[in-house]
């Protein structure tokens, strides 16, 4: 049966969202960080939530989503701004799309365990690659701040970085989101589901798994990999490959999916929430010790709470009139 | 010829080097043969060792051989610890608990090792001499590496051959339930594994001081996390020998390759040799997911 009301849960937390950060002084600021924390999670989510298999190199996806935005509009600005725009948005996705298929198309054909330690590898490769091999820019990274301002102006600059990339990562996060609810109500979705509990028997009913996996693998990557693009490069205007490569929004997106609950559309949303405020509050309170709290916060979710808050909601929601909208 | 002379030296000391991580990898293949737990947070264990040879060296003057002991306790109890505390409730669950849970540990240990020693390199030097050998001068201490991870193996070798309890964890891997049935206490075989697991990575730790003058970090740990894997998986993800082997042929890999990618003009060779190691990981994972030594 098919149901997409739980949307209208998303888009009312949404709205809810982006009016208390418009209407209130000092708002904006912790509500893009919650949106960003809710869509990293939502683009984790479509793969990790729906299949149970766990990728370690995530970031790498928003780290080259944000190398391909970077390149473009710091190394081919001659083509003027909105050409430039559309170049930085296509190599975002098609460098996603290239390392999903490789590192997929290679991992993919590994069960569980196997397929995480394969994973293990590929942020450090891909950092060490750029590092190594010296490619855009290698450690010096790619300052975009002097070439935007020389080549469109101040007020465009300030404009790109601010309202075009905030509304971006909204409309990347509301994408997620959508995308995580189709999937949820089709024959994919229904697959995945099923290869996550039994994937012998998946496949014994027809289901071809690998190819399965490898589409939710790519559309998770793709997102990450525009996540990166906006709330990165665009917004801060640089790219170094010590900042984009960092492990630790590896462990925020899965602490978000497993806080909120694997597997369901307002999962990332909750735990994003629950996860960017605390941070956020975290950071000023403790600052340097997110990461002490949260590791332990993670043990905790796993051990005692492993269906997550949403889970744990639906439970409680079915038979009542809620029902339809907790997924 | 320059060039041979140093690749020569270069796989000399990658040999040396090699046979430290074969052992770092050991406890890794342990916990994983006998728990079917991944330890994605090994690295950090590793960390604890150096700092432990580190602190005994600066404070006491104790040289990392007499810490390698209180290494390999130091790293049982934090195990057994961990087992108690989280590993046990997870054995049984589905593989993406666990996996999250000991990725948690790790960042946990690095974490709190950060509040207490801070975010700084640090570093000591033992100088007792060297020996000059073929093109190139081996320090002793490199040496002594060299001969106690061997010692080390071959002791737990020994241990898991002819002890009884060593033949009960052997009996754990093949079988779990024929094990049980047998009258073998099984929670006890994994308290047991788990803990000698994390104690050998945490005492490799030390020996790996010798090779890292300077490398003494809380953050040093991923890259031999990743070292580890690449090595655990050469060997067949679930054999403590085969691992030990596959940390030599890695040793040779890496280093070889150093030398041969410093002849590249404009990179960085050891960024590369790093990319290489991922590469490698992948690579073996799909032509021969069961090790290239094919288990034991």
């Amino acid at each position: 049966m098919r149901n997409y009301t739980p949307l209208v849960t998303l888009l009312l937390i949404y709205a809810v969202m982006i009016a208390i950060g418009q209407g209130i002084q000092g708002m904006w600021q912790p509500i893009m960080l919650v949106i960003f924390y809710i869509a990293v999670g939502q683009a984790l989510n479509i793969f990790l939530g729906m299949t149970g298999y766990v990728n370690f190199g995530y970031v790498a996806l928003l780290g080259v989503g944000a190398y391909g935005m970077a390149v473009a509009l710091g190394y081919y600005t001659d083509l003027g701004l909105i050409p430039a725009l559309t170049l930085g948005f296509i190599l975002a996705i098609l460098l996603a799309f290239i390392v999903s298929m490789v590192v997929g198309g290679i991992a993919l054909r590994l069960r569980g365990a196997y397929f995480a330690i394969a994973t293990i590898g590929v942020n450090e490769g891909i950092k060490y690659l750029i590092l190594g091999g010296k490619i855009w820019g290698g450690s010096s990274g790619i300052v975009l701040s002097g070439i935007l301002r020389k080549a469109y102006g101040a007020e465009t600059m300030r404009f790109l970085s601010t309202v075009f990339a905030d509304a971006g990562l909204i409309v990347v996060a509301i994408l997620s989101g959508v995308i995580t609810m189709y999937i949820l109500n089709s024959r994919l979705g229904y697959g995945l589901i099923a290869l996550r509990e039994d994937e012998d028997a998946a496949k014994v009913m027809g289901i071809n798994v690998r190819r399965y996996k490898q589409i939710a693998f790519v559309i998770s990557c793709i997102l990450a990999g525009l996540i990166g693009a906006t709330a990165w490069t665009l917004k801060l205007t640089y790219v170094f490959p010590q900042d984009v490569f960092a492990i630790n929004y590896t462990v925020e997106a899965i602490v978000i999916v497993m806080l909120g609950g694997a597997g369901t559309l307002l999962g990332p949303v909750v735990g994003g929430l629950i996860y960017a405020l605390l941070k956020y509050y975290l950071t000023i309170a403790f600052p340097g010790m997110q990461l002490l709290i949260l590791a332990p916060l993670l043990i905790i979710v796993i051990l005692l709470f492993p269906e997550g808050v949403v889970g744990y909601l639906a439970k409680a929601a079915r038979g009542t009139r809620f029902e339809k909208f907790v997924r | 010829m320059a060039f041979v002379e140093q690749l020569i030296s270069n796989l000399l000391y990658g040999a040396i080097l090699g046979s430290v991580y074969g052992l770092a990898t050991m406890g890794l293949s342990l916990i994983f043969g006998v728990l079917r737990i991944v330890n994605v947070g090994h690295g950090a264990f590793i960390m604890v060792g150096a700092f432990i040879a580190y602190w005994m060296f600066i404070l006491y003057g104790i040289p990392p051989l007499i810490s390698l002991f209180l290494a390999i306790a130091v790293g049982m109890a934090i195990g057994l610890a961990i087992y108690m505390l989280v590993v046990k409730r997870l054995v049984d669950a589905p593989e993406l608990a666990s996996l999250l849970a000991m990725f948690a540990i790790g960042i946990f240990i690095e974490e709190f090792a950060k509040q207490i020693w801070g975010a700084d390199y640090v570093g000591y030097s033992w100088e007792i001499g060297g020996v000059s050998m073929l093109f190139t001068e081996v320090p002793f201490t490199k040496l002594l590496a060299f001969a106690s991870s061997i010692v080390i193996a071959a002791v737990v070798y020994v241990w898991f051959r002819k002890t009884k309890i060593g033949k009960a964890v052997r009996a754990v891997v093949e079988d779990r339930e024929g094990a049980t049935t047998c009258g073998i206490d099984v929670s006890r075989i994994y308290a047991l594994s788990f803990s000698l697991g994390i104690g050998l990575t945490v005492l490799s730790g030390v020996l790996v001081t010798l090779f890292t003058p300077v490398g003494i970090n809380v953050y040093m740990g991923g890259e031999y996390t990743l070292k580890a894997f690449v090595i655990a998986v050469l060997g067949g993800l679930a054999s403590p020998w085969g691992a030990f082997y596959a940390g030599f042929i890695f040793g040779l890999i890496e280093n070889g390759s150093y030398t041969l990618l410093g002849l590249i003009p404009g990179v960085e060779p050891f960024g590369l040799t790093r990319f290489l190691s991922s590469v490698v990981l992948m690579l073996v994972l799909l032509v021969k997911p069961t090790g290239l030594l094919g288990g034991e």
